[in-house]
């Protein structure tokens, strides 16, 4: 009762403060505080979970400021972070996650240029003729003057597909003495076997992001569009969260928790590998 | 010629933000430029709402284009998707002007919402600084033939770009933070 009271209060407080935004010419609509209540951007995210802007979002707080990562207003802005509608998360593990994160011996927080968060964004290529998706694993990293998004990964299907090493006694081989032939033999890897990929050491993993590139300079996959997009952090300690953009009526709306695991050892592994989907 | 030229350098700089030479932005110099920003936004939604609407001449909406465009960095384009295809569409600056000025209704109405949020600024490997700022549009059309009413609102996210330039005036070495506008990521929304 009483948190539903804070976050009554919290978008209240959002409601209230929205007359000092906005682009000001005569005619402008005034927002019911929807717009503001909205996490507008994942920089807006940022800031929300780390404390470091005012309620309506017009004033940056910075180290010098008295509310710069102030406990009560990041606890505000935790709450509204979740996607409280759809999502499953329960609001126990929530709290814990609130808890953790607003530790007053050990805070943690979001940092935009370190490693421990991802964006994975959904595409659609044309591959040879053929418009299929493509799922591109981008990371921030530090280049030049500045920071860039780099592809870190690529998801997609038929190179997946493309590879299957047999195992076992499927599996075509060169003998061990094959080396005192000259070799001759590799004429049964390289022309009578459609699947080279025998041939292969048992640490051998395909790298799809070296074929995807090969495949684009050779014409053979074209960009078409953007389809999708989410992120995935780990940046907290012992916690994974997803972030998704909820773009519908009401104040819960814009980039969201949409998922929250509490990582128990491996897991973090087992999560970036299932994000990784390169198996 | 050259009254004309010193005095439209002076209304240029007059816009811009003079500094000191550093690197880093602070605090106050973030909100000095963040304004510089969303007068060049507040300029984008009043072209926009000019070449929309159809009182606007043919003549008056492509000069009004071409001051829009000059907002631009070079080869901005708008993406943009509706809510019921996340596919984005990829228009240049230009061409979305002129379909916008297109647009086959008999009364257009472009308004903007009272709220706008503007990023921080983050340095690129070449040295400029990247931000966005986000606004939201209110778009009414009226067909009086058909007597179809379409509305929408959509989310605007716009690029900004922020350089640090020098110019001389006078013999002495001015610099000052420039803002040109980027690509726009068009969003319809479900307000």
């Amino acid at each position: 009762m009483r948190k539903t009271f804070l976050i009554i209060a919290f978008f209240s407080a959002i409601i209230f403060n929205v007359p000092g935004q906005g682009l000001g010419g005569p005619g402008t609509i005034k927002d019911d505080g929807r717009f503001a209540a909205s996490t507008k951007q994942l920089n807006q995210f940022f800031r929300r979970f780390n404390g470091e802007e005012s309620v309506d979002g017009t004033v940056r707080f910075y180290p010098e400021d008295s509310l710069y990562r102030n406990i009560p207003l990041r606890k505000g802005f935790l709450n509204i972070l979740f996607d409280n509608q759809t999502s499953s998360v329960s609001p126990d593990l929530k709290n814990q996650f609130i808890q953790t994160t607003l530790s007053e011996v050990y805070p943690h927080y979001l940092n935009f240029h370190r490693e421990g968060w991802y964006a994975e964004v959904e595409t659609d290529f044309i591959f040879k003729g053929k418009r299929e998706k493509v799922t591109l694993i981008m990371k921030i990293q530090a280049e030049g003057l500045g920071y860039e998004w780099v592809i870190d990964k690529v998801i997609f299907e038929p190179f997946k597909t493309l590879f299957n090493k047999p195992v076992g006694d499927q599996k075509d081989f060169l003998h061990p003495l094959s080396h005192e032939l000259g070799f001759m033999n590799l004429r049964r890897a390289f022309q009578d076997s459609n699947q080279p990929e025998s041939f292969t050491a048992n640490s051998y993993k395909p790298d799809y992001l070296a074929i995807f590139l090969y495949e684009m300079k050779q014409n053979n996959l074209r960009f078409e569009t953007v389809t999708g997009l989410k992120f995935h952090f780990f940046q907290i300690q012992g916690w994974y969260f997803e972030v998704n953009q909820f773009n519908r009526p009401g104040f819960n709306t814009g980039w969201l928790i949409a998922n929250l695991v509490r990582l128990a050892p491996g897991d973090k592994e087992t999560i970036l590998k299932y994000i990784y989907d390169q198996e | 010629m050259n009254n004309k030229f010193i005095l439209f350098l002076g209304l240029f700089l007059s816009a811009s933000v003079a500094v000191m030479a550093q690197d880093n932005i602070s605090p106050a110099r973030k909100q000095a430029i963040d304004s510089l920003a969303l007068e060049k936004v507040k300029d984008l939604s009043k072209y926009v709402s000019i070449i929309g609407s159809k009182e606007t001449q043919f003549s008056e909406a492509n000069r009004v284009m071409d001051r829009a465009e000059e907002l631009f960095a070079p080869g901005a384009e708008m993406g943009v998707s509706s809510i019921n295809t996340q596919e984005i569409a990829y228009y240049k600056v230009r061409r979305y002007f002129e379909r916008l000025m297109a647009l086959n209704y008999d009364r257009v109405n472009i308004t903007w919402y009272d709220i706008q949020y503007i990023s921080d600024l983050e340095r690129q490997p070449d040295g400029r600084y990247v931000g966005v700022i986000t606004v939201y549009q209110r778009f009414e059309g009226t067909s009086i033939e058909t007597g179809m009413n379409y509305k929408d609102t959509t989310k605007k996210d716009i690029t900004i770009y922020v350089e640090k330039k020098q110019t001389q005036i006078a013999g002495r070495t001015i610099e000052f933070w420039d803002v040109m506008l980027g690509d726009v990521r068009v969003t319809e929304t479900s307000a």
